[in-house]
C-alpha cells in the first residue's frame, strides 16, 4: 500500500469497503466471518506490493471476487437459515430452543 | 387554587402517559416541552458515544488498549495503516447501525473524528 500506480490508493481501499460491506450481508455466520477473515488476510498479504502489474493483477482479482461474494449473498439470502447460530446469540438471552 | 391544581393534575397525566409512548408532537406540554418538540430526544449522549467508539477501538485485534483515548490518532498514535482504518470505520459502522458514504469515511482517521461524526449522526443508535 505504500506505493502509487497506475491503480489509486483510493481504489484500492474502496475495493476493500466494497468487499467488507459486502461480506456483512451474508446470512450465516460462518460464511460472513470467514469472508471477513479472507478479505482482511489477502489485503494484508498484498500490502508490500511495487511492480504495477501485479498490483492490477491482485485488484482485478479483488474485483472478481466481489462479484463472486455479491452473487452469493443474494443466492444464500434466498435460503435464510430459520436457526440462527449459537455465535449470534446475545449473551444471557434465553436458554429454550 | 384548589381547581387549578386539579386541573394542572388532569393536563400533566396525558403529557406523560404521552411522554412514555414516546409521543413527540405533543403541542401543550408546557412543562417538558422543549425537550419534547426537539428530534433530538433519542440522541446518544456525548459520553455514550465516546464510550461505545473507545470500546469498538480497544476490542481491535492490533490496537493496545491502554494506549486509547478520546484523542488518538489511529495511524500515528497507535500505528494502524489505512487497511486498519477502514476496518475500524466498519465496525463503527456496525456498532451504531450507520452507513458511512466513502467520502467521509475516508476522512476519519483518529478517534475524535469517529467521535463528532457519530455524535452528530441523527440516525446513530
Amino acid at each position: 500500500m505504500a506505493s502509487l500506480s497506475a491503480i489509486s490508493r483510493a481504489e484500492i481501499l474502496s475495493l476493500y469497503r466494497s468487499l467488507l460491506r459486502t461480506a456483512r450481508q451474508f446470512c450465516d455466520y460462518n460464511i460472513r466471518e470467514y469472508t471477513k477473515r479472507r478479505i482482511i488476510d489477502a489485503f494484508c498479504e498484498n500490502r508490500n506490493l511495487s511492480d504495477p502489474s501485479t498490483i492490477s493483477a491482485a485488484f482485478s482479482d479483488g474485483k472478481a471476487q466481489l462479484e463472486v461474494a455479491k452473487r452469493q449473498a443474494t443466492v444464500y439470502s434466498l435460503y435464510a437459515p430459520k436457526i440462527k447460530s449459537v455465535m449470534e446469540t446475545n449473551s444471557f438471552s434465553s436458554v429454550s430452543n | 387554587m384548589a381547581l387549578r391544581a386539579v386541573l394542572l393534575r388532569q393536563l400533566r397525566v396525558p403529557v406523560q402517559t404521552l411522554a412514555l409512548a414516546g409521543c413527540k408532537s405533543q403541542p401543550w406540554s408546557f412543562s417538558s416541552c422543549i425537550r419534547l418538540m426537539s428530534s433530538h430526544d433519542d440522541h446518544l449522549s456525548k459520553e455514550q458515544v465516546i464510550g461505545r467508539v473507545l470500546d469498538v477501538v480497544k476490542s481491535f485485534p492490533k490496537v493496545d488498549p491502554s494506549r486509547v483515548t478520546p484523542d488518538v490518532h489511529f495511524q500515528k498514535d497507535l500505528g494502524l495503516d489505512s487497511l486498519d482504518n477502514v476496518e475500524i470505520i466498519m465496525a463503527i459502522e456496525e456498532e451504531f447501525k450507520l452507513e458511512i458514504p466513502d467520502k467521509e469515511a475516508v476522512k476519519i482517521d483518529s478517534c475524535n473524528l469517529a467521535i463528532e461524526y457519530v455524535y452528530n449522526h441523527p440516525m446513530a443508535a
